[in-house]
């Protein structure tokens, strides 16, 4: 098998670099695993001041009056810029450092289709994220993340609204040419041989991830502009007073940003599939039926958007809605019980990337399910706008999305720094994390139950224990992350080598060293047919053949007979 | 070509056609904004003149004829005749432009100004459609001049190509806003 790539000059000049300096990461690099990493730290960064943003919104609703912020502006701007960091300049780029790492590799090509526009698409996040959180200081952006007119538009005088709009236009055209540059290349650049459903399952998440950002984003551009020239130019799109309508703002909002929710959360279904397969040493229960829904997921996603509206919307469009919000639960379903079947019997070894997967699973099923809950229209009545629906969306987003991150980064940290992270810490991690989580975000359902709306600095003194619950367990939360922001760091220094394919996986990017040279493969890579076959001899017999071309996959150093390394290293079972 | 070559140009056109299918969601953004207003409207608009319904009607065929041209000189670079293609990309040219200077007029002259909401979204997508013409309008001449110092052969002609097919997006979307704003 050949790989199919065009020459690429730009990075010529890291081909002679045995090793790149931290200063390389922050230059202009048209090098796609560089890219990766760009977004990746870039996005931690911002996840740091989304969460300091949130522990202060946390620190106010300790008790039921105003402590740490003077009035409900104050407030309003802590969470509209803590949601819109953790979406846009968090989860979504985290995901597309994720692509831009893994998709050339696994598919055996030395850089992605167009290498200048993916560097270009990266370099418009930065300013974008600064010009946001110059728009906090600026003041006035207090519209939430999902900037419903009118508060948007006559309630938020100052300058900070605008510049958050302005901002989220670029993170769009962002994500837009990272989505039309992936689509390009699963479609164009599989190596000869490779069919659709020989590729591995994170390929397929995020060519339906692509879809969806290249299809709506465009719409939430539209409707950007509108917002921006009510702000601006004097219009009144979204002003009732002048014939507008509010309603059209949430309508062309959510046509966009419900998909948008798959777009923060397929990726983590395609982390989930490499990992839980991979670490249970057992083929992928349902390939094509994982694969598949998540372009029905993707397909299906357009035609909910109006249950973020059952209160306002016309009663006669309630039960459209709501069927097609509870039909979208069959594809998620259908992953669920395929990711269940695939560690059923399997080898499991609980690595931290494990854990944090097998977290997933059973903490994204408890969003899913009160996602069907909610699309219930009576049901969704009686706790629209409340902490019910916070808690959904963060089992989801939380539960899903960032524990996916985890698992990806523990999982892939081996092979883009050529070290182990440190599995104790991981562990520790894994457990402060899962348990805190669970009660930041668990209570609020009952708080929600119980009447409690979002976006409120003052809430009933009956709400406080419960409250006091979440806020102490988001505080926990919040420094437990700084775990594994040392582990990443402190496992670089700590140099425990990794060996080109540790977890002795199928998929092409563990067919190269760790870190990979600069275009990625010494030769032409041989693609293994079924990249979750383990438990084959043909995959043993593909993994003997790799270890004669690149070496032992994990150094003998690292054998289960070094204390420190016995979780980490997997015995060479199963395969 | 080499092998390398050829599947660059694979990976342009497909990454034009992904685009274009993409960004006509702006303009589809945009009917559904017009649809709405116009089905919320207090007031009856006011009705066209003979001349106000003519003069965007021919500037809707220039566009279309545009078309004809951009793949008349397009098949012509194809089979190296340089003379035909110069002649018809330059008439793109003078199409587009025509229709660009009609929609000009129209932006500041057009009988919806005191209509209030509808006036503004009628300015919005008329300027809107306007802003990608005068871009990839820009490229089109850009590509004539290039074309009069030899830079296109029958070999070598993506310049040409994503020149047109970008052009016909301009077309497409045209056509979505003047079924919307003047037909129905």
């Amino acid at each position: 098998m050949a790989t199919v790539t065009a020459p690429l000059p730009g990075i010529q000049a890291h081909e002679e670099k045995t090793k790149l300096r931290i200063s390389d990461y922050f230059k202009w690099t048209v090098d796609h695993k560089i890219i990766g990493v760009q977004y990746m730290v870039t996005s931690l960064f911002f996840f740091i001041v989304g969460g300091a943003l949130v522990m202060m919104v946390r620190w106010e609703l300790l008790t039921p009056t105003l402590d740490l912020v003077q009035n409900g502006t104050q407030f309003n701007q802590l969470f509209t810029m803590h949601g819109t960091i953790m979406i846009f300049l968090w989860i979504i780029p985290m995901f597309a450092g994720f692509g831009n790492y893994l998709v050339p590799l696994m598919l055996g090509a030395k850089d992605m289709a167009f290498p200048w526009l993916n560097a270009f698409a990266f370099w418009l996040i930065p300013p974008a994220g600064v010009l946001m959180i110059l728009g906090y200081f600026a003041g006035q952006a207090q519209a939430g993340w999902t900037s419903y007119p009118p508060l948007s538009t006559l309630f938020s005088d100052g300058d900070g609204q605008t510049m958050w709009a302005i901002a989220i236009h670029i993170l769009g055209l962002s994500s837009i040419l990272g989505g039309l540059n992936f689509i390009v290349t699963v479609r164009n650049m599989r190596p000869e041989g490779m069919s659709y459903f020989q590729m591995p399952l994170l390929i397929w998440a995020i060519l339906a991830t692509s879809i969806i950002v290249v299809m709506a984003t465009p719409f939430l551009a539209g409707g950007l502009t509108l917002l921006i020239l009510d702000r601006v130019a004097g219009t009144a799109f979204f002003n009732p007073a002048e014939g507008g309508d509010v309603l059209l703002w949430q309508n062309v909002f959510w046509f966009y940003s419900h998909p948008a929710v798959y777009i923060m959360v397929i990726p983590g279904f395609g982390i989930l599939s490499e990992v839980l397969s991979t670490h249970s040493r057992k083929s992928v229960f349902g390939y094509r039926a994982i694969a598949l829904s998540s372009l029905v997921i993707a397909l299906v996603g357009f035609t909910v958007w109006a249950h973020h509206m059952f209160t306002s919307l016309m009663p006669s469009l309630r039960i459209p809605f709501m069927l097609t919000s509870m039909i979208i639960a069959v594809p998620t379903g259908i992953k669920i019980f395929s990711w269940i079947g695939t560690i059923w019997g399997g080898k499991i070894r609980l690595t931290s990337a494990m854990l944090f997967a097998l977290g997933f699973l059973s903490m994204f099923v408890i969003g899913g399910i009160s996602g069907v809950m909610l699309a219930a229209v009576p049901f969704d009545l009686h706790v629209h706008d409340t902490y019910f629906v916070v808690s959904h969306f963060h089992f989801v987003l939380y539960g899903g999305s960032v524990l996916a991150i985890y698992a990806g980064l523990y999982h892939w940290y081996p092979k883009i720094t050529g070290y182990m992270m440190d599995e104790r810490l991981g562990k520790i991690h894994f457990w402060i994390t899962y348990v805190a989580f669970f009660f930041t975000f668990f209570p609020m359902h009952l708080l929600g139950m119980l009447g409690m709306p979002r976006r409120v600095a003052v809430y009933a003194p009956e709400f406080q224990t419960l409250n006091t619950i979440v806020s102490v367990s988001a505080f926990v939360l919040g420094i437990s992350t700084f775990i594994v922001l040392f582990n990443l760091v402190y496992s670089l220094y700590k140099k425990r080598v990794a060996g080109p394919n540790p977890w002795r996986a199928l998929t092409l990017e563990w067919a190269t060293d760790s870190p990979p040279p600069a275009h990625n493969f010494h030769g032409d890579p041989v693609f293994f047919s079924n990249p979750y076959g383990y438990g084959t001899e043909a995959a043993y017999r593909y993994l003997e053949e790799q270890e004669k071309e690149l070496g032992p996959s994990y150094p003998k150093t690292m054998e289960p007979s070094t204390q420190a390394m016995a979780h980490a290293a997997p015995a060479p079972a199963g395969d | 070509m080499t092998r390398e070559e050829l599947l660059a140009l694979k990976n342009k056109r497909t990454l034009v056609t992904v685009f274009q299918i993409s960004w006509i969601m702006v303009f589809v953004c945009l009917v559904v904004v017009c649809l709405h207003i116009r089905g919320n409207l207090a007031t009856a608009l006011p009705e066209l003149t003979p001349v106000q319904f003519a003069i965007p009607l021919l500037a809707t065929l220039a566009i279309i004829a545009s078309g004809f041209t951009a793949g008349r000189a397009m098949g012509a670079i194809r089979k190296d005749d340089r003379a035909a293609f110069l002649s018809m990309w330059q008439l793109t040219i003078v199409l587009g432009g025509a229709f660009l200077a009609v929609m000009i007029a129209i932006f500041f002259y057009n009988p919806y100004l005191e209509t209030g909401l509808y006036g503004q979204i009628f300015r919005v997508m008329i300027g809107y459609h306007a802003v990608h013409a005068v871009a990839i309008g820009w490229w089109l001449i850009q590509v004539f001049m290039n074309a009069r110092h030899g830079a296109y052969s029958a070999e070598n002609y993506w310049g040409v190509e994503a020149g047109a097919r970008l052009w016909y997006f301009v077309i497409v979307a045209w056509v979505l806003f003047y079924i919307v704003l003047y037909l129905i």
